[in-house]
């Protein structure tokens, strides 16, 4: 059991805020970790980079590793990183970089390095923030709900396929295809076998969740040539397992649910703003009004919710 | 007698539950307000209780209710009723996923549609829906009767046992080992006399009554296609 939401807004404002309250109400789903997708106001040029290293006591020598790796590919830190660190042994990182030569190629070289330090998250406005923890104290220790943009996903962990680690924790980056997220509520049963074949192509992953093979799943799907409704349809058939999943893009959110209709999902339209949780009680939180909530109970739906003006203030 | 107002909101669901038993023990009706669609609201009422619940509640509503006479102004998420012994639960309108689930007798009332797997493993009592009842209704019911007015979505009716499915209108598609037979009119008065009191009798209905195949009774090697489909 996981718990999961999305968030639309009509115009870039406090989407942190609002998918902390999302997820602070469904922490009694999983409260082993949580994690947020925040789609900020879009760079015109260069990449915003989210991620950790596991040994605080590295942070240097990650970033000297990392910046060598990036200057091969012609790129460059465009602002100092900034770190959180805790007691834990993990440190989280957000950077700002010009645009490597070619990414999948630099993103491959990167990956050398995640044995001690792994990129969780690249785009022009995507930042992937996740820890062990509860909905509030990964906000409190990130300062996620100060985040604005005008769309994301949030997650609660209820670990049943693999460890409770930070980096195992939703949602996933879909490498190396910048600004492609996903949250997964479900259990994938031939990940492996998944996994397996999209390796042979090349695609790498970074943990034994299952959830990860969704992100990049549907990505490579894309790449070869379908557009996301149809990824999205094509997952129902071709992926076994119980699953409702989200997936999150630059101009909007896309969900599917399996063929056994196992895992519920609602959402709320309200003056032109969207709200999807994996429980009603927690859009509640954000139209605590009564409202006509869609509950989306079949078997075998996919929809996409556009996201519509990115740029104007709110 | 006056009615006795319960306010939810933000409270724990114990409290508010602990302040519901008190209520019903005064034998006064009671409304339930500004509920939010928050969890476990009126679980394991006594026989005898009156309870109203304005707006929309989540999982699990008159879970466990031994006899109270329950409403909800409009919907429900999942389980509404789930192992119900005696009562009357009316749902004015949605109700979630496997509502009914694993019932054993009184009476569910849904004036809008159903969620997927309406009636899971009930061994008794009646769910009637005005509207559709979803993906796999009556899932492996043991006993008792699902009563749709609106038409079913797919896979009605999957793996019963004894419990009955009736449909009025359209029905996506079967489940696994479903028969639909011809209900005598003995069948139909029974049906009609759980719709009267509600005020939902028309005799112009075409029903189509789904019983078990029992071919998943027992397991035989040939019927291991049908065993798959589950």
């Amino acid at each position: 059991m996981c718990g999961i939401a999305g968030r639309i807004l009509k115009a870039p404002g406090r989407v942190g805020a609002d998918l902390v309250e999302l997820m602070d109400a469904q922490e009694h789903r999983g409260a082993d970790s949580t994690g947020f997708a925040i789609y900020g106001i879009p760079r015109d040029d260069g990449f915003i980079l989210r991620g950790m290293g596991f040994d605080n006591a590295r942070i240097s020598a990650d970033m000297e590793d990392f910046r060598l790796i990036l200057k091969e590919h012609g790129a460059d830190f465009l602002e100092d990183p900034t770190f959180v660190t805790s007691d834990a042994a993990h440190y989280c990182f957000r950077m700002v970089i010009s645009e490597p030569d070619d990414l999948a190629r630099w993103v491959k070289d990167a990956d050398t390095m995640t044995d001690r330090f792994e990129v969780q998250s690249c785009g022009r406005s995507l930042e992937i923030i996740k820890d062990t923890g509860s909905s509030v104290e990964v906000a409190d220790k990130h300062g996620v709900r100060d985040m604005i943009g005008t769309h994301g996903l949030g997650h609660a962990r209820l670990a049943t396929e693999s460890s409770v680690l930070p980096n195992a924790s939703h949602p996933f980056w879909a490498r190396p295809f910048p600004d492609v997220a996903i949250v997964h509520n479900g259990q994938i049963t031939d990940y492996f076998t998944w996994r397996e074949r999209l390796h042979r192509l090349g695609y790498r992953f970074l943990t034994e969740n299952d959830s990860e093979l969704i992100a990049v799943w549907v990505s490579h799907e894309m790449s070869e040539g379908l557009t996301l409704e149809q990824a999205l349809k094509k997952s129902i058939k071709d992926i076994d397992g119980v699953f409702t999943y989200m997936i999150a893009g630059e101009d909007g959110i896309g969900f599917a649910k399996d063929r056994f209709a196992m895992k519920p999902l609602v959402g709320v339209w309200e003056d032109g703003e969207f709200a999807a949780a994996t429980e009603e009680q927690a859009v509640r939180r954000i139209v605590s009004g009564e409202c006509d909530v869609i509950n989306y109970d079949g078997p075998s739906i996919t929809e996409i919710w556009g996201v519509g003006n990115r740029r104007a203030a709110a | 007698m006056s009615e006795i107002v319960i306010d939810v909101g933000e409270r724990p669901i114990r409290e508010i539950n602990e302040d519901i038993q008190a209520a019903c023990k005064t034998g006064r009706p009671i409304v339930v307000r500004n509920t939010l669609s928050r969890h476990n609201l009126g679980v394991g009422l006594p026989p005898g209780a009156n309870l109203h619940f304005e707006g929309s509640v989540g999982y699990y509503c008159a879970g466990l209710n031994t006899g109270a006479t329950v409403t909800v102004e409009r919907n429900c998420g999942w389980g509404l009723a789930e192992g119900m012994s005696d009562g009357h639960v009316t749902v004015g309108g949605y109700a979630g996923m496997s509502c009914g689930a694993a019932m054993m007798g009184g009476l569910i009332h849904v004036k809008g549609h159903c969620g997927p797997r309406c009636g899971v493993a009930m061994k008794g009592g009646n769910i009637v829906v005005e509207g559709k009842i979803g993906y796999q209704a009556g899932f492996m019911a043991h006993k008792g009767k699902i009563i749709a007015l609106g038409g079913a979505g797919d896979s009605c009716a999957d793996a019963l046992w004894q419990g009955e499915v009736w449909v009025a209108g359209e029905i996506d598609s079967l489940g696994v080992d479903v028969d639909v037979v011809e209900p005598t009119a003995e069948e139909v008065a029974e049906v009609d006399a759980i719709l009267e009191p509600l005020g939902l009798v028309d005799s112009s209905r075409n029903w189509r009554k789904m019983i078990s195949g029992q071919r998943l009774w027992y397991f035989e090697s040939r019927d291991a296609g049908a065993w798959l489909m589950i």
